[in-house]
C-alpha cells in the first residue's frame, strides 16, 4: 500500500488524490482516529467521575461550612427541618419540610427498617406448615413475600435518598437565606415565591406532573426490573409460595454462555438477536429507499394527479395498523384467500404454509412491512424534497448534470444528511417493532430448537416479542425477561452511541443550509 | 427537442404504470376486507373475495355475540382521556425544554433519552402487579391503561419541541418586556401559535389506544370486558381460542374500527403530515 | 424619563466566554445613547442586560436609582424594539400594540386612545385591523415601535431596529426615528452595528469591541478625536487610512516622516505635542480619505500613489491607491472640484500626488494603537 495514506495530508495534497485514493485515505484516517475516539471516551468518563467527586466534595464542604458559619437558626434547621423557613416567615414551606421529616421518621420506624432488614435475602421464611390450635391440625401459614420485600425495600431506599436530598435542600436554603439577611436584603415572602412559580420558576410548575409520571411509571419500574435481573424471580419462585433471592450475575451468565443440550438459551438468544438486527436493517432501509423513490416519482415535474396518488397512500396510514396487519396475516394463512385462489387457479394442490416456513415468513414480514412503511416514508421524503433549495438543481443542471447525477449528487446526500437522526430512530423502532411481527405471525409455530425454559420462540420472533412471550407464557420467567430487556437496552444504546459519533448532522447542523 | 419530450413521455408513462399498480396493491386488502365483512354464506375463511350472498349478518352478530361494543367503548374512553392528558404532558414538557433555561435541563434530556432506550414493556411486568393490586387491570383495565399510556408520555416531547424551537425566541422576549410572566407567555403567545402541533399531538394521542396491542393485552389479561379494540379483534381470530368461525365478524369489526379513524385522520391529515415531516428532520 | 447607570457590568457565558467587561456608563435623563460596534462586541448583550433578558454576571444596573439586577423585565418599566420586530403573528396590529396594556388590565377606552394616538404618529392607522404577515417590512417596524410607544415607559431600548430593512427604507426610517424622538421625550438606548446610524442618531456614542468600551463621546468627539485605532477605523466611511510613520521633532517643531518626506504638524496638534513634550517615536498615522487633497509633483509635501480602482459614487470618487511602500490608501475626491479631463484620466495605473494638512492627521502609538493626543 502506498505510503501516502498513512500520514495526515494537507488540503492541497488531499485534493491531488483520485476518488479511490481519497476513499482509502478516509478509511485509513477513520481507523486511525478510533484509538483517539476511545481515548476521548475514557477522558470524558474520567472527567465525569472527577466532576462527580468534586461535586460530592463541595457538597460535604458546604454542609459543614454552613453549620460552622451559619446562624443559630440555620443550625437548628439541621435537626428540625424547615425551622429556618418558619423563623423567616415562610411558614407553610417550613411546615412542609417539617411534615416530611416527621413522616419519614415515622415511616422508617414503623415499616421502613422492617423491609430493609429483609432486603439482603429478600425474605427468610416462605410459606410453611404450622400447628394451629383452633383447627388442631397443621395448616399453611404465609411467610415473607419476596416480591413485596423487593418492592417495598427498593421504595424505602428511594425514600431515604429523597429524604437526604430534601434535608440537603433544607440546609442549602438556610445558607442562602443567611446570606440574604447578611447582605441586608429581605428574604422572599411565600407570596413572592408562589408568584415565581408562574414566572422565574415556571419550569418547576410545568415539569412537576410529567416528571412525576415518568418517575413513577418508567424510572422506578425500570430500576425494579434491573434488580429483578439479579434474582431468580420466575414462575417457580413466585416469592410467595417459594421465596426468590439474589443470584448475582447468574442470569446473565446463563443467557450468554449456557452450553449443553438441555438448555439452549444462549443459542436461542443468539439466533433471535441476529434475526432482530437483520430485520431492523432490512425493515429500515427497504422502506427508506423505496419510500424515497415513490416520493420522487410522485413529485416529478409533469406527473399529474399528485394529490390522488398521495391521498391513496396516506389512506393506508389512516386505517389502524392492527386491522391491516391482522387481515393481511389472514390473507396468507393456510386457509386464506391467497392459498384459496392459487388452488382455484390450479397453480398448487396443497396450501402453502407461508407463516410456518422460516424463510417465507421472514421474507413476507419484510415485504409487508414495506407495504406498511412506504406511505410514511413517502410523506417524510416529500417534505424534505420540497425543502431542497431549487437553485442547487439549477446550478447542477448548468454544470451539466443529468437526472441520475442530480439524484446521486444532490438529492441522496441531502436526504441522508437531513434524515440521519431519523434513520437511527427508525432502526431502533424496528428493533422494538412488536406490532408488525406479533400480529402478522400469530400462526407461526414455535421452532423446537428455540424452545427454552423461558418460553417458545418462532423463527420470526424479535427480542421484544420473545420478551412478551416469556412474560405472558406459562412459566412467567420474569428474571429472564429482565435480562433480555437489559440486553435490548445495551443493543440500542450501543447503536446510538456509534451512530451519534458517525453522523455528520448531529455535529454540524449548519453544513447544508 | 422532439426526442427529449418523447423520452420524457416514456418515463412518465412508466411512472404512471408503477403508481397505478402500487395504488391497486395498497387498496386491495381494504377492498377485500370490506367484501368479506358482508359475506353471509360462511363465516370461515374461503378462497374467493366477492361473497356469494351479501348481508349484514356479521355486523349484527358482532354486536349480539361478542363484547365488541364494550371494546369499542373502552377504546373510545381511553382515546379521550389519553388525548387530553398526553397532550398536556407533552406540551408542558416540550415547551419547558425548548424555551426555559434552568439548571439540569441538559441532564434531564439525556436521562430521558437513556430511559427511552429500555423497552417500554419491561416496566409493564411490575406495573401490572402493582396495578392489579389496586384493581386497575383485567375487567377494569381502562383506568390502568390510561395511567400506563399517559404517565410517561412526557418522554415523547421530541416532535413538539422541534416545533417550539422554530418559534422565534424574540417573541417570548417581547412579551416579557411587555409585562407578561412566563406563564402568560405560554398561554397568550405560544399556545395560540401552536395550533398545528397541538392538533398533531391530540391526533396521535387519540389514535394511540386504538392501535396499541402489547400493553392492552397484558393489562387486560384475558378479561374480555377490559380489552381495547386491537386486543379484542385479535381475540376473535386468535388460534389459541379456536374461534376460526368468527373470521367474517373479525372483518366486520375491522371495518367498523377503520371507518371513523380514517375519517378523523383524513380531516386532520394536513397537521399530521406537518408533524411527521417536521419531526423526522429534527430527529 | 429616567437615568440608567451601569457600574462594572460584566457578562460571562458558561464558564469562561466573556461577552461584556468593565462596562461603566451613566445615561442621563432623556438622552439618546447609541451602542455601536462590530458583531460579537457585546453591545446587544449589554442592552439585553438592561432589559432583563440576560442575567448579569457582575456589577449593577440601576434605572432611576433603583438596582434592577434581580427584577424581571416586566418590573423594570422598559420598552424594547427588536431587530426582527417580534410581532405576535396571531394578533392584529391593534392587539399587538395593546398587548402590554391588556396585561395590565387597562380599561378599553384608554387602550383605544393610546393605541390610536401612537398609530396616528406612526401613520399606521389604516393597518390597525391587519395581521402582521400582511404588512411590509417598514410597516412592521412601525408597529414594533408603536408597541413600545404605548407603554410610556422610562427607558426605550432598540436592538438594531433598522438592520432588517433595505437601504432606502433604512434611511427613511432613520430620519423618522429622529423625528419620533422629539415626540416621545424619553431615555433611548439604541444598538447598531452601522456607524452612520450611530453618528446621525446619538447624543452620545458608545463604541465597543470584544466586550470592552473603546470610547464614549458625542459624534463629533468620536469622529474628530478617536481614542484609538479601532474607533478611528470603525467610525467614518470609507474608513480612515492608516500608514506606518515616524514622529520626529526638529528645532522645536514636530514633523511626520512619511516616505522620506517631512510633513509639518501644525495647529492645535502641534501645540499639544510641544506643551506635552511628546518624544519622537514610531507611530501609525491616520488620515481620513475625505481629508486627502489631490496635488501635483511641484508640491514638496505631496507623495505619489498609484491608482488600483476608481469607484464612481456620483458626486464623488473613491480612489483606491497604493502608496510607495505598498500600503492601501483611499482618496475621496469631490467630482465637482476637478476637471473632466482629470476625472477621466484617474484610471488603473495612473500615478497621482496627494497631500493633507496637519489638522487632518491622527497619531496613534505603534504598540497599543492609542491616540497620542489626550492619551
Amino acid at each position: 500500500m502506498n505510503r501516502k495514506f498513512f500520514k495526515t495530508l494537507s488540503t492541497l495534497e488531499y485534493l491531488k488524490l483520485n476518488r479511490f485514493e481519497k476513499f482509502v485515505y478516509n478509511l485509513v484516517m477513520f481507523f486511525a482516529r478510533i484509538p483517539k475516539m476511545i481515548l476521548g471516551l475514557f477522558i470524558k468518563i474520567w472527567n465525569f467521575i472527577k466532576a462527580c467527586g468534586l461535586f460530592v466534595a463541595n457538597e460535604v464542604k458546604d454542609f459543614f461550612m454552613t453549620f460552622i458559619k451559619g446562624t443559630w437558626v440555620t443550625r437548628v434547621s439541621y435537626l428540625v427541618m424547615g425551622f429556618g423557613n418558619i423563623w423567616r416567615l415562610q411558614v407553610i414551606k417550613g411546615l412542609f419540610f417539617l411534615a416530611f421529616e416527621v413522616i419519614f421518621f415515622v415511616y422508617m420506624k414503623t415499616t421502613g427498617f422492617y423491609w430493609l432488614g429483609k432486603y439482603k435475602t429478600l425474605g427468610d421464611v416462605g410459606m410453611h406448615r404450622e400447628y394451629n390450635e383452633i383447627y388442631d391440625s397443621y395448616i399453611d401459614v404465609p411467610g415473607d413475600d419476596s416480591f413485596k420485600v423487593l418492592l417495598y425495600g427498593t421504595l424505602t431506599i428511594v425514600f431515604i435518598l429523597a429524604f437526604l436530598y430534601t434535608w440537603r435542600q433544607n440546609i442549602k436554603q438556610n445558607r442562602i437565606m443567611d446570606e440574604i439577611v447578611r447582605s441586608g436584603k429581605k428574604v422572599k415572602s411565600m407570596k413572592q415565591e408562589a408568584k415565581d412559580l408562574v414566572d422565574d420558576q415556571f419550569h418547576k410548575t410545568l415539569l412537576a406532573l410529567p416528571v412525576a409520571g415518568i418517575t413513577l411509571f418508567t424510572v422506578l419500574p425500570i430500576i425494579f426490573m434491573i434488580l429483578v435481573a439479579f434474582t431468580n424471580y420466575d414462575g417457580s419462585h413466585d416469592g410467595y409460595a417459594n421465596l426468590f433471592t439474589w443470584v448475582g450475575w447468574d442470569n446473565f451468565n446463563e443467557l450468554l454462555h449456557s452450553a449443553g443440550t438441555n438448555n439452549n438459551l444462549s443459542y436461542t438468544f443468539g439466533e433471535i438477536l441476529s434475526w432482530t438486527l437483520i430485520w431492523a436493517f432490512f425493515a429500515t432501509f427497504t422502506n427508506y429507499f423505496l419510500g424515497m423513490i415513490v416520493a420522487i416519482m410522485i413529485n416529478k415535474a409533469g406527473i399529474k394527479f399528485k394529490k390522488l396518488w398521495r391521498g391513496i397512500l396516506v389512506l393506508t396510514i389512516a386505517i389502524p395498523q392492527f386491522v391491516s396487519l391482522l387481515y393481511i396475516s389472514k390473507l396468507f394463512s393456510k386457509s386464506g384467500i391467497v392459498n384459496g385462489m392459487l388452488i382455484n387457479w390450479g397453480l398448487i394442490q396443497q396450501p402453502i404454509e407461508f407463516w410456518n416456513n422460516p424463510t417465507s415468513a421472514r421474507i413476507l414480514v419484510i415485504l409487508i412491512n414495506v407495504w406498511i412503511g412506504i406511505p410514511y416514508l413517502m410523506l417524510i421524503a416529500t417534505g424534505i424534497l420540497m425543502n431542497i433549495p431549487q437553485d442547487l438543481y439549477e446550478s447542477a443542471k448548468i454544470d451539466g448534470a443529468n437526472v441520475w447525477q442530480q439524484y446521486t449528487r444532490i438529492t441522496l446526500p441531502y436526504m441522508l444528511f437531513v434524515t440521519g437522526p431519523y434513520l437511527l430512530t427508525s432502526f431502533i423502532n424496528n428493533i422494538n417493532n412488536f406490532n408488525v411481527i406479533f400480529l402478522l405471525t400469530g400462526e407461526t409455530v414455535a421452532n423446537p430448537k428455540l424452545n427454552t425454559s423461558g418460553g417458545s420462540a418462532t423463527d420470526v420472533d424479535l427480542l421484544i416479542t420473545w420478551l412478551f412471550k416469556i412474560t405472558t407464557g406459562a412459566t412467567n420467567n420474569y428474571k429472564l425477561a429482565s435480562v433480555i430487556g437489559i440486553m435490548i437496552f445495551i443493543v440500542v444504546a450501543g447503536l446510538s452511541l456509534i451512530a451519534y459519533n458517525l453522523m455528520p448532522s448531529t455535529k454540524n447542523e449548519e453544513d447544508f443550509s | 427537442m422532439g426526442g427529449l419530450s418523447a423520452s420524457r413521455r416514456a418515463s412518465n408513462t412508466l411512472i404512471y404504470i408503477i403508481l397505478t399498480l402500487m395504488c391497486i396493491i395498497w387498496i386491495i386488502p381494504f377492498v377485500c376486507i370490506l367484501f368479506e365483512s358482508f359475506r353471509v354464506e360462511t363465516t370461515m375463511q374461503v378462497g374467493y373475495v366477492i361473497p356469494k350472498q351479501f348481508g349484514f349478518d356479521n355486523y349484527i352478530n358482532l354486536f349480539k355475540e361478542t363484547d365488541f361494543p364494550i371494546w369499542y367503548r373502552n377504546t373510545f374512553i381511553m382515546g379521550l382521556f389519553v388525548s387530553v392528558i398526553q397532550t398536556m404532558f407533552v406540551l408542558m414538557m416540550s415547551y419547558t425544554l425548548s424555551r426555559l433555561r434552568f439548571k439540569g435541563r441538559k441532564g434531564l434530556m439525556n436521562f430521558m433519552l437513556v430511559m427511552g432506550m429500555f423497552p417500554g414493556f419491561l416496566s409493564m411486568i411490575i406495573l401490572y402487579r402493582v396495578l392489579s393490586r389496586m384493581g386497575m387491570t383485567g375487567e377494569h383495565s381502562v383506568i390502568g391503561l390510561i395511567l400506563v399510556y399517559t404517565a410517561s408520555s412526557g418522554m415523547g416531547y421530541y416532535v413538539s419541541k422541534g416545533f417550539f424551537d422554530t418559534i422565534p425566541r424574540s417573541l417570548d422576549e417581547a412579551a416579557r418586556v411587555d409585562g407578561a410572566t412566563r406563564a402568560q407567555v405560554f398561554g397568550r403567545i405560544i399556545m395560540p401559535l401552536s395550533k398545528p402541533i397541538v392538533i398533531y399531538t391530540v391526533l396521535c394521542a387519540f389514535m394511540g389506544p386504538w392501535g396499541d396491542f402489547m400493553f392492552a393485552k397484558y393489562i387486560a389479561h384475558g378479561s374480555s370486558k377490559g380489552m381495547n379494540v386491537a386486543v379484542g379483534i385479535q381475540y376473535l381470530i386468535d388460534k389459541d381460542n379456536m374461534r376460526a368461525a368468527h373470521y367474517t365478524q373479525f372483518c366486520a369489526a375491522g371495518v367498523l374500527v377503520a371507518i371513523p379513524i380514517t375519517i378523523l385522520f383524513m380531516c386532520l391529515q394536513k397537521y399530521y403530515v406537518e408533524g411527521v415531516t417536521g419531526g423526522s428532520v429534527k430527529g | 424619563m429616567a437615568t440608567v447607570k451601569l457600574t462594572n457590568v460584566k457578562k460571562v457565558y458558561g464558564k469562561d466566554v466573556v461577552a461584556v467587561q468593565d462596562f461603566n456608563l451613566e445615561i442621563k435623563d432623556k438622552e439618546f445613547v447609541v451602542f455601536v460596534g462590530p458583531s460579537g462586541c457585546g453591545k446587544s448583550t449589554t442592552l439585553r442586560m438592561i432589559a432583563g433578558l440576560e442575567d448579569i454576571t457582575g456589577g449593577t444596573i440601576e434605572i432611576d436609582g433603583v438596582v434592577v439586577n434581580d427584577l424581571q423585565p416586566r418590573d423594570r418599566d422598559i420598552a424594547m424594539v427588536f431587530q426582527n420586530y417580534a410581532l405576535y403573528p396571531h394578533l392584529t396590529v391593534f392587539e399587538n400594540m395593546a398587548f402590554s396594556l391588556r396585561l395590565k388590565k387597562v380599561p378599553q377606552d384608554i387602550v383605544y386612545k393610546k393605541v390610536t394616538e401612537a398609530a396616528e404618529i406612526l401613520g399606521i392607522t389604516e393597518y390597525l385591523t391587519r395581521k402582521p404577515r400582511n404588512l411590509s417590512g417598514g410597516q412592521r417596524q412601525r408597529v414594533a415601535i408603536g408597541r413600545a410607544m404605548v407603554r410610556d415607559s422610562k427607558v426605550f431600548l432598540m436592538d438594531e431596529p433598522l438592520s432588517n430593512l433595505d437601504a432606502k427604507l433604512r434611511n427613511q426610517m432613520r430620519a423618522e426615528i429622529i423625528l419620533l424622538r422629539k415626540k416621545i421625550d424619553t431615555t433611548f438606548v439604541y444598538v447598531t452595528h452601522d456607524q452612520t446610524e450611530a453618528m446621525t442618531l446619538g447624543d452620545r456614542i458608545v463604541v465597543m469591541k470584544d466586550g470592552f468600551i473603546q470610547q464614549v463621546g458625542t459624534p463629533e468627539e468620536v469622529f474628530d478625536s478617536p481614542a484609538n485605532l479601532f474607533v478611528a477605523e470603525f467610525i467614518g466611511a470609507p474608513k480612515m487610512n492608516i500608514l506606518e510613520s515616524k514622529l520626529v521633532s526638529e528645532n522645536g517643531q514636530y514633523y511626520v516622516d512619511l516616505f522620506g518626506k517631512k510633513l509639518l504638524v501644525d495647529g492645535k496638534k502641534g501645540e499639544y505635542f510641544k506643551t506635552k513634550a511628546v518624544k519622537a517615536q514610531d507611530i501609525r498615522l491616520g488620515v481620513r480619505p475625505e481629508h486627502v487633497k489631490l496635488s501635483d509633483m511641484t508640491d514638496k509635501s505631496a507623495f505619489e500613489c498609484t491608482i488600483e480602482v476608481n469607484e464612481m459614487m456620483g458626486s464623488e470618487l473613491y480612489l483606491h491607491t497604493v502608496t510607495p511602500n505598498g500600503d492601501k490608501f483611499v482618496v475621496r475626491v469631490q467630482t465637482i472640484n476637478i476637471s473632466d479631463e482629470l476625472r477621466h484620466s484617474l484610471n488603473y495605473g495612473k500615478k497621482i500626488y496627494v497631500t493633507f494638512e496637519g489638522k487632518a492627521m491622527h497619531f496613534f502609538d505603534k504598540a497599543e494603537g492609542k491616540n497620542l493626543i489626550n492619551a
